[in-house]
């Protein structure tokens, strides 16, 4: 059995420790937890895109048989706190906003009560009971229309709909622009999608009646943030309560200060970062003042909390997320605070028409795009501009402001561009909340591939030519980014490019294509390259946001020796398919010597799992996760054979450790286990808790950190008669650095590809010119099928290094780069019918359309 | 969960219409009251506790929730409890003999047939209906008999590289039989 070779798990197809349990129905998904008494939540959602609510009657809901609570946004006013955006840039206006809308609501599905009663059916039956009597206002259904003049704000401290805008100039563009030979200029448009994982969003809030202590069961990428947002948010009471209390139990905010003390000893740049900030912090104060209330409302009745009125989140199976559950959101905090209200247990289950409508949407995104060249297609600068439509609520804690910033800083990808002048402006709309999905920057990378083509057909260069042209190879390594960041010498995006163009045959594609033609056959072939920041070099957040680097912290995590020699890994980590019981369980059983069954890893319960607010997401925890799985297990390895050494009388020097079996050199049957280890460890008078032996905490800041790479072939064969589009070959070349699991790696690559070629060919979220929602079922969202996706080749490019953990994230890049390379292949099989794409969904009727085969 | 809490939570409830049904679960007998309205697999999931089949659209897209009734694979949100008066249903919870996996389940987690797994169920209950009657299905008919299925995470290769490993065993388990 492969498991079994201690020692050699990293780098081989270890079958997935969580797979006995899943492949059974023995999960536990968020769905699957019934406590005891405990409630069910249903919304009543705005049918409205933009209205304002005169009266609300919840007279016949509360009347309704089996109906427990009706609770409504003034309500919910009365006993929460509201959302605070903790992020701030320059030109940024954060919306102060609630869980239930009370006096407006902002797009269709807008949340405005929520009903709780003895079953899910009975709750839904009662939310069709609550009267609420809208007046319809004017929505604003895209960015156009929001910025449009006369346009209703949505928002009133954004008379004009901007909730951000602000400009980054990296050298003289003016004069570059003007000295250049060619400058060629490109508007294009990506619509709305959404992640929908096959799970949908949901929470149990246990209250436990008799001590009064909160268990929230929850489906979430970040189990702390969740935590602490509800506990920030949740229980609101004034200052002056707040402060009597605390003067009471002078004792509580103890805790909470020695923790926040810890951390920054253990972080010391965190003291240092905040401070950027705080300008920006002050400004948005000035805007609206009530900012200032709420967060002083917020943080004292945070310090005056009992730890019991505090929640501890409990994570465990998760139906996939990609992005979408790293948002605390607005049904969490109602469903959080309405349990709490009534003192008992609630759980909330979101259907999908709910999730389609209201769970999360990404993307949809404008860039103007200019690029100043030299006649042989030399870059040398570029314009972007960017407009985001960022929907009415923003995604908390962070979402279109933070992804804007990373398309600024990646918009350059592996290319060198000397000059760029990148503009910014996020909008607010009528439309559900713009989340993360799966690299939610990826924009930058289609418009770039794709002009980078517009640029090839332009100048009459080959479209190989115009990316070997300009992307930075080995030799010039390491190098800035124009924004900033370093290209460290293991990029090599150059060699992911020449390696596809190999494997593709690209020189003799022009003559295949011609061949085929005559034969009546449209075939196209497109090119990407990209590079993600996975996690990035060191100081890649300051690039982003001056002061975030530092507010993240470490990856923490805690590698134990339990009594009964077993080891458990304890990770902030919130793994919701990416299978990190096996992986981390692969690093941790190589460094230490050991089956990878006598590994456990341990996530998701916040009283026992390290803090960060981190969470899973962003391609980070192979790089940082594996690096501080490394680091603690090799720590933890030097303590156990400390004491074996004493044990076997032996130098330590002279000991290996073979299958969890610690011997001299040359003497297995002589060895000791670990358990002997643990019990020496606990004779000795052990600190660890409970029923440890040793406990290691670690902390890692990603070292060296890093890039991960990528270049994608597609070949697509259009039917003009259907539209239809099939894609027949599909080669993706890629680097991450050393590989802990291929079977995991590829399928991150593959799932991230088909989701990608789904954005491009089927799924687009749908609003009328009234905002009203059009896509509410998944026979109007199109999720590709087995019979979509094609089979993806995948090559592996190492770069040699000597870096420790040099493992980098590779599970945004498939969605990143798909995109890019199935447009650029639509493109070149219709381009000798003068087709120029500049828009990513395509579908059947499209493919009519910019062919001429029926009109526009 | 059993029936008399059922019972205990009806009462609160607005003329909830009562109806009996016997069917029988992964070969065991159940005698339950249910209201007409609700679906087998809220049935499954909430008063039989076999949580192991999924909702994942509850509107008969997706295939999460798929189970096998009387030999057919059949979506347990869109049939009413009712309606498998009298038949036979088998769950994900009847796959496995106690510690040893199906050959299906042996053969998904070789090839690390899904990532999240919410989907699995569903999958895995489509194929077993589906080789109970056509034992020998190429990769192309498996794509075909698939695709019914929704999955989010993998792109289904791993899933497609998992059907047909099965189908493997299966037919050298027959064959060694």
């Amino acid at each position: 059995m492969r498991e079994a070779i201690a020692g050699k798990l990293v780098g081989t197809r270890v079958r997935r420790v969580e797979d006995r349990r899943l492949l059974t129905g023995q999960g536990c998904y968020v769905d699957d937890v019934q406590v005891p008494n405990m409630a069910h939540a249903a919304f009543v959602r705005s049918p409205h895109a933009h209205a304002r609510i005169r009266s609300i009657d919840v007279a016949a809901a509360r009347r309704h048989p089996g109906v427990v609570a009706v609770i409504t946004g003034a309500d919910i006013e009365a006993i929460t706190n509201p959302f605070i955006g903790m992020f701030s840039v320059a030109g940024l206006y954060d919306p102060r906003f609630y869980s239930l809308a009370r006096e407006r609501v902002r797009h269709v599905g807008d949340p405005v009560a929520i009903v709780v009663a003895e079953s899910r059916r009975v709750a839904e039956d009662a939310s069709d009971l609550v009267e609420v009597d809208y007046e319809e206002l004017q929505a604003v259904a895209t960015s156009g229309q929001a910025l449009a003049d006369g346009a209703p704000a949505i928002w009133e401290k954004a008379p004009d709909n901007l909730l951000l805008t602000h400009s980054h100039t990296y050298g003289d563009v003016d004069a570059v622009f003007a000295d250049a030979d060619r400058v060629i200029t490109q508007r294009f448009r990506q619509h709305r999608v959404s992640n929908q994982p096959m799970e949908t969003r949901g929470i149990v809030v246990e209250v436990d009646a008799a001590t009064g202590t909160t268990t929230v069961h929850a489906a979430t990428q970040s189990a702390h943030s969740l935590k602490w947002a509800l506990a920030l948010m949740s229980d609101r009471q004034t200052v002056r309560t707040s402060v009597k209390e605390l003067l009471a139990h002078r004792d509580r905010p103890a805790r909470f200060v020695a923790g926040v003390k810890a951390m920054l000893a253990a972080n010391p740049e965190m003291k240092q970062g905040g401070n950027p900030m705080m300008g920006v912090i002050a400004k948005q104060m000035r805007r609206d003042p009530r900012r200032l209330v709420d967060m002083q409302r917020a943080m004292v009745g945070l310090l005056a909390k009992d730890r019991a009125d505090r929640p501890e989140v409990l994570a465990r199976d998760i139906g996939g997320a990609f992005g979408t559950k790293a948002s605390v959101s607005r049904e969490e905090m109602a469903v959080y605070a309405a349990a709490r209200h009534i003192g008992r247990s609630v759980k909330w289950i979101e259907d999908r028409n709910e999730h389609l409508m209201v769970g999360g949407h990404a993307r949809d995104e404008m860039i103007d795009i200019s690029v100043a060249l030299r006649n042989d297609g030399v870059i040398l600068g570029m314009r972007a501009a960017l407009t985001l439509d960022g929907g009415a609520y923003p995604s908390f804690p962070f979402g279109a402001t933070m992804f804007a910033q990373i398309m600024r800083v990646m918009i350059p990808g592996p290319y060198r561009i000397p000059v760029l002048r990148f503009d910014t402006t996020v909008v607010a709309t009528n439309k559900a909340t713009y989340v993360a999905y799966r690299g939610p920057w990826a924009v930058e990378t289609w418009v770039r591939e794709r002009m980078l083509d517009v640029i090839a057909r332009e100048m009459r260069i080959s479209r190989a030519d115009i990316r070997l042209r300009n992307i930075v190879g080995p030799d010039e390594l390491p190098t800035p980014m124009v924004t900033g960041p370093m290209l460290d010498v293991r990029v090599s995006a150059k060699a992911t490019l020449e390696r596809a163009l190999d494997v593709a045959d690209f020189d003799a594609w022009p003559a295949a294509q011609i061949e085929a033609r005559n034969a009546g056959r449209i075939l196209g072939l497109g090119v990407a390259t990209f590079i993600e920041a996975a996690p990035g070099p060191p100081g890649f957040t300051e690039a982003l946001v001056p002061g975030m680097g530092s507010m993240a912290g470490g990856e923490p995590a805690h590698v134990v020796l339990e009594a009964d020699g077993m080891v458990s890994v304890i990770t902030q980590q919130v793994p919701h398919g990416q299978g990190h019981e096996t992986t981390l369980a692969q690093v941790a059983a190589d460094e230490l010597g050991v089956p990878i069954a006598a590994v456990r890893v341990i996530y998701g319960d916040t009283t026992v799992t390290p803090f960060s607010v981190v969470g899973t997401g962003g391609s980070r925890s192979a790089a940082l996760a594996g690096g501080v799985v490394t680091f603690g297990a090799r720590a933890l390895r030097d303590e156990v054979l400390d004491i074996a050494a004493d044990l076997l009388e032996a130098s330590r020097d002279d000991l290996v450790v073979e299958d969890g079996n610690i011997h001299v050199v040359g003497t297995p049957a002589r060895g000791i286990g670990f358990a002997a280890v643990a019990a020496e460890a606990r004779r000795r008078g052990s600190t660890a808790p409970g029923t440890e032996a040793i406990r290691i905490t670690q902390e890692y800041d990603g070292g060296e950190g890093g890039w991960t790479q990528a270049t994608h072939v597609c070949w697509v064969e259009i039917d003009l008669e259907t539209g239809q589009v099939t894609i027949p070959r599909y080669v993706v070349v890629e680097d991450c650095g050393e590989i802990i699991n291929p079977a995991i790696v590829d399928g991150q690559i593959r799932g991230g590809v088909a989701q990608g070629v789904g954005a491009v060919l089927y799924e687009k979220i749908d609003y009328d010119a009234s905002g009203q929602f059009q896509t509410g079922t998944f026979m109007d969202y199109l999720i590709p099928t087995a019979v979509e996706i094609p089979d993806i080749e995948i090559h592996h490019v190492e770069t040699p290094s000597d870096i420790p953990a040099n493992y980098r994230g590779v599970g945004e890049g498939g969605m990143i780069l798909a995109p890019a390379a199935l447009t650029n292949a639509i493109e070149d099989a219709l381009a000798h019918l003068g087709v120029r794409i500049t828009e990513q969904h395509l579908p059947p009727t499209r493919i009519l359309e910019l062919a001429g085969v029926i009109p526009r | 969960m059993t029936t008399s809490h059922l019972a205990d939570r009806a009462s609160d409830e607005p003329d909830v219409d009562l109806q009996p049904l016997r069917f029988t679960v992964n070969g065991t007998l159940e005698t339950l009251e249910v209201e007409s309205r609700r679906t087998l697999a809220e049935v499954l999931r909430e008063e039989l506790g076999l949580t192991g089949t999924h909702l994942g659209c509850e509107h008969g897209v997706c295939g999460a929730c798929t189970v096998i009734v009387d030999g057919d694979a059949a979506r347990a949100c869109l049939l009413l409890a009712v309606q498998v008066e009298g038949a036979s249903i088998e769950t994900i919870e009847s796959l496995a003999d106690g510690d040893d996996l199906h050959p299906i389940q042996e053969a998904m987690r070789e090839h690390h047939g899904f990532q999240c797994a919410f989907c699995a169920p569903g999958f895995l209950m489509t194929l077993k209906a589906l080789l109970d009657v056509e034992p020998a299905p190429t990769r192309d008919q498996l794509r075909e008999e698939l695709s019914g299925n929704l999955c989010r995470c993998t792109g289904y290769a791993s899933i497609l590289d998992g059907a047909c490993a099965a189908v493997r065993a299966i037919q050298a388990g027959t064959n060694n039989a």
